[in-house]
This record gives C-alpha cells, sequence and structure tokens, in this order.
C-alpha cells in the first residue's frame, strides 16, 4: 500500500459567487463521499482550508523570513483542502480522485518516512 | 487555540534525488525543526514527492481529464503540509518564520461538524 495526497483546487471567486442553498448540496455531497472513503480505511487525514484571500505568507528573502499577507502563489485558485489517502497504486488513486464530487484534484505520492 | 494548515513552500528544490550539500543541511534542519515543534503539531500531514511526479485530474470543462504535471506549473509548489495548534494567527506566524526551509502558506482550518463516522 502506499500514501498518496490528494490536493482538492479552490476558487475563492467560485465560491463566493454560489449559494448558500448550492454550497450546502455541495458539502452534503462531499461529506457522504468522505465519510464512505473514510470506513473503509482509505481516507488517513484530510483537512478543509479557510479561504486562499485568508492566508498569511512567510517567505524566505536574502536570508530573512518576511511575512506578507496574503497566498504565497498569485493564482485564482489555489488548495482549497486535501485527504492522505491510502491505496494500492496510483491508478487506484486516480479513479478515487476522479470519484470527488468537487472540482480539479492534484495526486501526489507521498514521501515514505 | 485554533488549528492551522502549514502549506511547506518549495523553491524548485528536490530533496530527494541528488541534493546539494546545502539542501542536504536544510534537509537536516527541517527533521530537526519537526522534533522541537512536535507538540505544536497536531496532524504531521506528508511530505510529498516533487510536482514532476503529480497527476491532475481537471472537470472544470465539464468532461473528466486525467493529465500528468501540477494543477499550477509553477517554480514554487507545495512540497508538504502539517497541521499546527497555536492560539492565534500571530503564534502560528512566529512558528513559521522559524522554517528552515524556504517558506510557509499558513491557512486556518474550516472546523468540520462534529459527525459519527
Amino acid at each position: 500500500m502506499s500514501q498518496y495526497m490528494l490536493m482538492f483546487v479552490g476558487n475563492d471567486e467560485w465560491f463566493e459567487a454560489q449559494s448558500k442553498e448550492t454550497l450546502d448540496k455541495a458539502m452534503g455531497g462531499i461529506m457522504a463521499w468522505w465519510d464512505d472513503l473514510e470506513k473503509k480505511g482509505v481516507i488517513k487525514g484530510g483537512e478543509q482550508l479557510a479561504r486562499q484571500r485568508t492566508a498569511t505568507s512567510v517567505k524566505r528573502v536574502k536570508g530573512q523570513m518576511k511575512v506578507s499577507d496574503g497566498p504565497f502563489i498569485e493564482s485564482k485558485e489555489s488548495v482549497g483542502g486535501y485527504a492522505l489517502i491510502e491505496v494500492e497504486d496510483l491508478d487506484k488513486a486516480i479513479a478515487i480522485a476522479k470519484s470527488w464530487p468537487g472540482g480539479d484534484v492534484e495526486v501526489r505520492p507521498v514521501v515514505e518516512h | 487555540m485554533s488549528k492551522y494548515a502549514f502549506l511547506f513552500m518549495d523553491d524548485g528544490v528536490d530533496y530527494q534525488t541528488d541534493p546539494t550539500p546545502e539542501q542536504q543541511k536544510v534537509y537536516a534542519d527541517i527533521f530537526k525543526w519537526f522534533e522541537v515543534n512536535g507538540p505544536k503539531i497536531v496532524d504531521a500531514g506528508a511530505e510529498l514527492q516533487p510536482t514532476r511526479t503529480a497527476t491532475t485530474i481537471r472537470k472544470s470543462t465539464g468532461k473528466v481529464t486525467v493529465v500528468d504535471g501540477p494543477f499550477i506549473e509553477s517554480k514554487e509548489s507545495v512540497g508538504g503540509l502539517s497541521i499546527i495548534e497555536a492560539p492565534d494567527r500571530e503564534a502560528a506566524i512566529a512558528i513559521a518564520k522559524t522554517w528552515p526551509g524556504y517558506g510557509i502558506e499558513i491557512r486556518e482550518i474550516v472546523e468540520q461538524p462534529v459527525r459519527k463516522v
């Protein structure tokens, strides 16, 4: 078995343009998906992140750590949440990412320590 | 106390393949950082393999497509993440400033309603 990180792509603008009803419905679908995979032992951990515009970034510039408001990479989209999963191989991880009820997903293998 | 996701950002470094002596030192310092900050880390999360190993599933076009590579092509990328508990954002920033690596994006966690699994 191997661990993979599913990084769910979030978009503040999209999120804020939706009605509460639409978001509640989407969240319901995500919760059902999550609970099922957690029960099966596939999901080992994960969280939903607050919106990108609430981020604080700390970056090394000429040896000094500089603090700034906002995300590290300026982009409309960023990580909105993640799930750490344990499955047989990358194909299985991709299949699970495809079944995610939300939007786009980046799948990354985890470094085993 | 609040929970914050620390997204550890890399500047194109690949610690897993042929790191320079300087990068090896940073990597060793990162291990020490995790030891020192152990009590504040509520979920160690994961270190990720480099972005060249990424696969992206795109649905925005209405059709599901699977492509090799990260969602955002950028020299800077998320190299790992952990969940830290701190009294407030200022405290979280103070911890982040001690990170031996390139940088950290701090994002508060959205607490989910308690549910029975």
